[in-house]
């Protein structure tokens, strides 16, 4: 038996769901609808003609196919940068007690807390020395970007990981030395792989940061059209004169689909490590 | 504040009294050593660089007149028209799309924290545009949305009218006619599902016997809500809150695309990136990045005042 609220709450929320959802679904309709169907004034919510035109058009005409492999290689790199320090940073500050431990957690929330754009300054130039001394990672390559945004997810990365280091048993680690195992081969074979969960969540997150970045790629990627990556060649398809909105929608289509698979998979690990990142 | 309490984690630290003590502080730092080093290399140094940057004289269109300029830039940040109204505006979009996606985002957790047929659907169709690229939202409402010939919303006042045997339906020009409200809807729409997610884990958490024990006593749907419940979300609400804010205030990518700062809501982070690129002008661009600090400071001191103090009459 069934109270009659109840129903009609769950009819809202999937109504509500319905609504909040339709604009993806109007995206993704119109990266399949032929050019004439999409700018028509008397828009329909379906087709009778699916195409593949746009996506074979991103992908050939528009260089769409460039731009992702650029944008892959960053948050790929992000990712496995990331997980590797956040991971020691993460067991160091929850395993090991040494003093100002507290204060170190603080400030990488305070880092966390500086607004990009205050920093966009000199990053720019800070990366212009770098790219003297290395050039892979300065202006106007994908370098650059790997280093900010491997910076600016790190701190998240860390506190969301301290949860789940933390809640691997103590006795694991003596039974550990106890059998002979070095601390090295403890962190690497039994550390590493029972906090696999957490790191996949704070991988998504990083992965997210660096892949739906927007600020970072238009600031530091000032020549070259190749090396953008693919907020920036998104952006780059909207024309004043003409825009191929069927090639747009089947790039964000395109661009939202990593992310989402990502998301799924994780998505219960996702809000039990939000949970244990706030309860520390 | 979300640094909870690290010092309950002192008990679970193994004893190592036998390594030699210094040598073994030190050891026991190394594992953070790389993650920490870099942080400051590229986040603490650059705005420590920002500071000095502020107070100098440094225009690359001008390369010659370069000095001390001491607190010049900050009078030009704080008497310029243009940053005045872009702190307005940044301040006005932060609280409003916080304030907003933190409601909605508790409406909808409440109603997904219950079983039901298609939940997992549900959850996710409301997830999903967190997860689109934000250039491609942005793009998406500007033009797929709010285009006033073949815009979606448009389209929809048609249709509408037409049930009724209207020809002439409105047809607003939406960006131009409410552009602040244009983005903040946008932005809205991209922000509740993270607040819902936050407040979500935290209702999962709650204790249910207590809830149990409450509905026993005889307390209503509501009496559990606000005695219980909300209480408990407290910290969810302000993780949401602060980390919504920290976002929010720099936000570039929807009022770049949407309005290109134009219409009155160009925000500091799109004045600074002009300042930069087109003014040349690094003392002011960084007196205004230095500006973004302090506002984003106050505004997320602000919002958890703001929520805190709501929850304390709730529960009083």
């Amino acid at each position: 038996m069934k109270r009659p609220g109840r129903t009609i709450a769950e009819i809202v929320t999937v109504l509500v769901a319905a609504v909040v959802a339709f604009p993806l679904y109007w995206m993704v309709l119109a990266a399949v609808k032929p050019a004439d169907e999409i700018v028509s004034t008397n828009p329909r919510p379906w087709t009778l003609r699916p195409t593949a035109d746009n996506f074979v058009h991103a992908l050939t005409v528009q260089n769409f196919g460039r731009y992702l492999l650029n944008s892959v290689l960053v948050a790929v790199l992000v990712v496995v940068a990331g997980l590797l320090l956040a991971f020691l940073a993460a067991t160091a500050l929850t395993r090991f007690r040494f003093r100002s431990r507290t204060t170190l957690l603080v400030m990488l929330l305070v880092v966390q807390m500086v607004p990009v754009e205050a920093l966009t300054v000199p990053l720019f130039f800070l990366m212009k020395s770098v790219g003297d001394v290395a050039p892979a990672f300065g202006l106007n390559h994908l370098g650059s970007l790997v280093l900010v945004h491997l910076a600016f997810s790190l701190p998240f990365a860390i506190w969301m990981l301290r949860g789940f280091v933390a809640a691997v048993p103590v006795e694991l680690e003596e039974a550990a030395t106890l059998d002979g195992a070095s601390r090295f081969r403890f962190l690497w074979q039994v550390l590493f792989p029972l906090v696999a969960p957490g790191l996949v969540a704070t991988s998504v997150l990083s992965f997210i940061h660096a892949w739906n970045d927007f600020l970072f790629a238009k600031t530091f990627l000032i020549s070259g059209s190749d090396i953008q990556t693919l907020p920036l060649a998104l952006q780059a398809f909207v024309k004043p004169d003409q825009n191929d909105w069927g090639a747009i929608m089947a790039g964000s289509t395109l661009m939202t689909i990593p992310v989402l698979v990502f998301f799924v998979l994780v998505q219960r690990r996702l809000v039990s490590g939000l949970a244990g990142a706030v309860k520390g | 504040m979300t640094v909870h309490s690290p010092t309950a984690q002192h008990r679970s630290v193994p004893l190592r009294a036998n390594a030699p003590r210094l040598a073994g502080q030190w050891a026991r730092r190394a594992p953070l050593l790389p993650a920490l080093v870099f942080l400051i290399a590229v986040t603490q140094l650059p705005f420590v660089a920002t500071l000095v940057i502020s107070v100098l004289r440094w225009n690359a269109l001008d390369p010659t007149n370069t000095g001390f300029a001491g607190l010049r830039n900050y009078l030009a940040v704080v008497t310029d028209a243009n940053l005045r109204s872009s702190m307005l505006n940044t301040a006005v979009l932060t609280v409003a799309v916080v304030l907003a996606s933190l409601v909605l985002g508790l409406l909808l957790a409440l109603l997904l924290d219950r079983r039901f047929l298609g939940r997992g659907v549900v959850r996710t169709m409301l997830i999903a545009p967190f997860l689109v690229v934000p250039v491609a939202a942005a793009l998406l409402w500007k033009h797929v949305l709010y285009n006033p010939e073949y815009g979606l919303l448009n389209g929809v006042l048609t249709e509408v009218w037409r049930w009724f045997g209207s020809d002439h339906p409105p047809q607003p020009d939406w960006i131009s006619g409410m552009p602040k409200l244009a983005v903040e809807a946008a932005l809205v729409w991209q922000w509740t599902p993270f607040m819902m997610l936050i407040l979500l884990a935290g209702l999962q958490s709650r204790p249910i016997e207590a809830v149990e024990a409450a509905r026993i006593d005889g307390a209503n749907a509501w009496q559990v809500f606000r005695y219980l419940t909300l209480p408990h979300l407290r910290r969810y609400l302000e993780l949401g809150g602060l980390l919504g804010s920290i976002y929010i205030v720099q936000n570039f990518d929807a009022v770049f695309t949407i309005t290109s700062g134009g219409l009155g809501t160009a925000n500091l982070p799109y004045t600074i990136y002009q300042t930069f690129y087109q003014a040349h002008d690094y003392g002011q661009a960084s007196a205004a990045g230095v500006v973004v600090v302090v506002v984003s400071i106050v505004i997320a001191t602000f919002a958890l005042r703001l929520v805190s103090s709501l929850l304390r009459n709730e529960a009083s």
